[in-house]
């Protein structure tokens, strides 16, 4: 079955190669060993940090940090181009198994020694892990976060079990405003809910699971907090409620704490609460961002490349990345720094971060997001019965999985 | 099916609040800065300038409130014929105005700080950082607004508010704070930002709700005879109007055409920034959703660099606007038979005469320079941040 994943993604790759080759990346920056071009996606802030540590590098080494918006479907089209393909990307872990298939990515551990690599937390390291190998660093990671607004909730009301949220939620949500919202019938946001329960969307060897006992419990349970929230809960609807006063509290990203507090919000952070059915907290999904190696870089410029991971492993980098965006560092010695204990965003993501699951690596992973999707939305939008609807899913699921093969 | 239609209620009332509150919550959160982020404004007004109020803006065309008039000064008791407001310090330029916004003085712009401003008629004052008031100053204590809309047996209705459970009161005596009566039909009062319980109530306190648990967020009250009410954070009667979709189809070369909308005259807008919000490219044409209270658009590209002059529409009924130039536009309440398209030149070419043509453009010309604004603002101050977006962006 794998063979014929790989299969299919290497002819995509083939093809995609010979189409795209002779236009995009700079030939000469492809052929220079001392020329190393990375992709990435990341905000301002992270860009400029990395590329002011990665010019210490100069002029020994150029590093062109490339901002791809399409990163993940540009890296599928051209990856296994030496011409057009950056030598590394930094992006999150989930893509890790789709391209790791196609053969276009180097494990780290043909270039740092494995044993270098203790030095970040175990949760980054299992998410960049693939069939046994590390093929990413870990630069730092991001988890959901449960805010509120100091205006309406004070610290003393934050709520410690999901029972104390309804309750909250009961008694505050009136007249167009909300005790908490969520991004509900995001298959991202609902699956801390899943993953309390025990339950998970794929299991490790890339089969759904979205008929087991836990998924069926987490919805049901989940489905009364649903029922308080707005129907319409997609990201800008939720970040609009939440930020403009509309929402008491919410779970999203530490992305949304600049903003907020750009408008004057006094925004408090707190752990997740503990699900009163399962003893868990809700577990939401971490994200580690980090960078990857292209196979071909790593076998034809592997002396620039260990020179620009070894600049991204100083724990300082990730220090500095923390101050000039939220990010939480994968590097574990980064938490014993004040800069960093003194960061309530960034600790608190690290509490979380005990509880979290890494997102799927997997190259399933791809058309599940679509099928949790729909599933979310007949059983909290539709109203739909819910152990029909997982068993639905489930089918459709099994489906896209076979015909991936 | 009533569950479906319940639902769908609620995503509609979810997308309105979304977009009536974006505006409606960046005016709340700067002015609920804290003290170290405000300035006191005083005025003494003439005689026969009622309930003056303060209309205030920054350079960049960030206004402190949500409409004009802007907000209410209180009376200083301590110093007769001085009213006072604490605006954030941000909003350097002001007007006060009183009589609902009928009189008003000319722009004034102030040096940081506090500032006494003395008005002796529309086009006179004094202003000076220079305390002109005796005694302590006021404290700056963060307030929110109440609305209420009573039965008609209930006169004079006051708002009686404190903090549960400490049972903290924010007025002195019983019925509490009298509410003032506005033309709309709401009795409107502020409240500190510290209470989370009230009780409107009326005839001296002999008819009354009961206690209502509140956010300390802008709030409307619908009571009923028998003290019944209904709670809302949105303007229950913005609420009532659904959104209205904007078609725009504009020059050639206009870069990433942008939607700037707004209700005139109380200059409620929908973007907090100019030039507003990127067009979406749907088809044919550029389309944006927008609050079905909006009756004035404004189509402008590059940056805003280049725009239509100000479009009135019929609030709650989706638009086609086929824009040829910054000159020229045409308005439609249909999708026009046949497309047209508009070259660079602003030249327009129909292969087909529209069916549904309702209006030609109104060519309001663009008013350009500090006294043109401020004259504009004379005339209908909410239209002031739209003549001064126009102003920075020309």
């Amino acid at each position: 079955m794998k063979k014929r994943i790989i299969s299919l993604l290497l002819a995509i790759t083939v093809m995609a190669g010979t189409v795209f080759s002779g236009c995009g990346s700079d030939t000469s920056a492809a052929t220079d060993p001392n020329t190393i071009v990375i992709w990435h996606d990341k905000e301002d802030a992270v860009a400029e940090v990395l590329q002011e540590k990665l010019n210490t590098l100069n002029p020994e080494i150029t590093v062109v940090l490339e901002k791809k918006s399409d990163l993940t479907e540009s890296l599928k089209m051209v990856g296994n181009d030496p011409k057009s393909a950056p030598d590394m990307y930094i992006f999150a872990h989930d893509k890790i198994g789709v391209y790791a298939e196609m053969g276009i990515l180097s494990p780290i551990t043909d270039i740092i020694p494995e044993d270098e690599l203790s030095v970040y937390m175990d949760e980054t390291l299992d998410a960049a892990t693939y069939k046994g190998e590390i093929y990413q660093l870990p630069i730092y990671y991001e988890t959901l976060l449960f805010m509120y607004n100091r205006l309406y909730m004070k610290d003393d009301e934050v709520p410690t079990t999901t029972e104390e949220l309804y309750t909250y939620m009961t008694e505050n949500t009136a007249g167009g405003h909300y005790g908490f919202v969520e991004q509900h019938s995001t298959p991202y946001y609902a699956a801390g809910w899943i993953n309390g329960f025990g339950g998970e969307i794929l299991d490790a060897d890339g089969n759904a699971t979205l008929d087991s006992q836990a998924v069926i419990d987490a919805l049901t349970y989940h489905k009364k907090f649903v029922d308080l929230m707005p129907g319409e809960t997609e990201y800008a609807t939720v970040n609009t409620l939440f930020s403009s006063g509309m929402a008491h509290a919410t779970i999203a990203g530490p992305w949304m704490i600049p903003t907020v507090k750009e408008n004057g919000m006094d925004v408090g952070v707190a752990a997740m609460p503990v699900i009163d059915e399962t003893g868990t907290p809700i577990a939401p999904y971490m994200g580690v961002q980090g960078v990857q190696v292209l196979k071909n870089a790593a076998e034809n410029k592997s002396e620039a490349v260990e020179k620009v991971l070894r600049v991204l492993m100083d724990p300082q980098v990730e220090v500095d990345l923390a101050e000039a965006s939220g990010c939480a560092p994968a590097n574990e010695s980064c938490y014993e720094l004040d800069e960093i204990k003194n960061d309530e965003v960034v600790m608190m993501m690290r509490q979380t971060a005990d509880h979290a699951v890494p997102m799927p690596n997997l190259p399933e992973m791809d058309v599940m997001w679509t099928v949790l999707g729909n599933l979310l939305t007949d059983v909290n939008l539709s109203g739909n019965d819910i152990t029909e609807s997982v068993s639905d899913a489930q089918s459709q699921a099994e489906s896209l999985i076979q015909s991936m093969q | 099916m009533k569950k479906i239609w319940r639902k769908f209620s609620v995503v509609l009332l979810a997308a309105l609040f979304a977009v009536l509150t974006v505006p409606a919550a960046a005016f709340a959160t700067e002015v609920s800065a804290t003290a170290e982020g405000m300035r006191l404004i005083y005025a003494n007004v003439p005689e026969d300038w009622a309930s003056p109020c303060v209309w205030a803006w920054n350079e960049a065309g960030d206004t402190a409130f949500a409409a004009w008039p802007g907000e209410a000064m209180d009376a200083d008791a301590s110093n007769a014929g001085w009213y006072y407001l604490y605006v954030p310090d941000w909003a350097d330029h002001v007007i006060i105005n009183a009589n609902a916004g009928e009189v008003q003085t000319e722009e004034i712009v102030l040096e940081s700080g506090n500032a006494w401003i003395t008005v002796t008629d529309a086009q006179t004052f004094d202003a000076t950082t220079e305390q002109k008031t005796s005694g302590d100053l006021p404290e700056y204590v963060e307030t929110f607004k109440i609305h209420a809309k009573v039965d008609e047996s209930w006169e004079n209705p006051c708002l009686w508010a404190w903090s549960a459970p400490d049972g903290t009161n924010a007025f002195e005596a019983w019925p509490g704070q009298q509410m003032s009566a506005g033309e709309d039909g709401w009795y409107t009062t502020k409240a500190p930002t510290w209470i989370n319980s009230i009780i409107v109530n009326g005839n001296a306190g002999e008819v009354q709700t009961e206690d209502i648990s509140v956010d300390p967020a802008e709030l409307w009250l619908t009571i009923s005879a028998d003290g019944a009410y209904e709670l809302s954070y949105v303007d229950p009667e913005l609420a009532e109007i659904p959104n209205i979709t904007v078609h725009v189809q504009a020059p050639a070369d206009w870069d990433t055409p942008n939607l700037w909308a707004w209700s005139a005259p109380d200059g409620t807008n929908v973007y907090t920034t100019w030039p507003g919000e990127a067009l979406e490219s749907n088809g044919d044409w550029l389309t944006k959703e927008i609050p079905g209270w909006v009756n004035s658009i404004i189509v402008n590209a590059n940056g805003g660099e280049v725009q239509t002059s100000d479009i009135s529409i019929e609030a709650g009924k989706d638009v086609w606007v086929v824009v040829s130039s910054a000159d020229e536009f045409e308005l439609y309440y249909e999708e026009p038979a046949a497309t047209e398209t508009v070259d660079a030149a602003g030249a327009t070419e129909s292969t087909e005469a529209p069916e549904t043509r309702k209006e030609k453009s109104n060519k309001m010309p663009i008013v350009g320079g500090v006294i043109g604004v401020v004259a504009i603002a004379g005339i209908a101050g909410g239209t002031a941040y739209a003549v001064n977006k126009k102003k920075k962006s020309a």
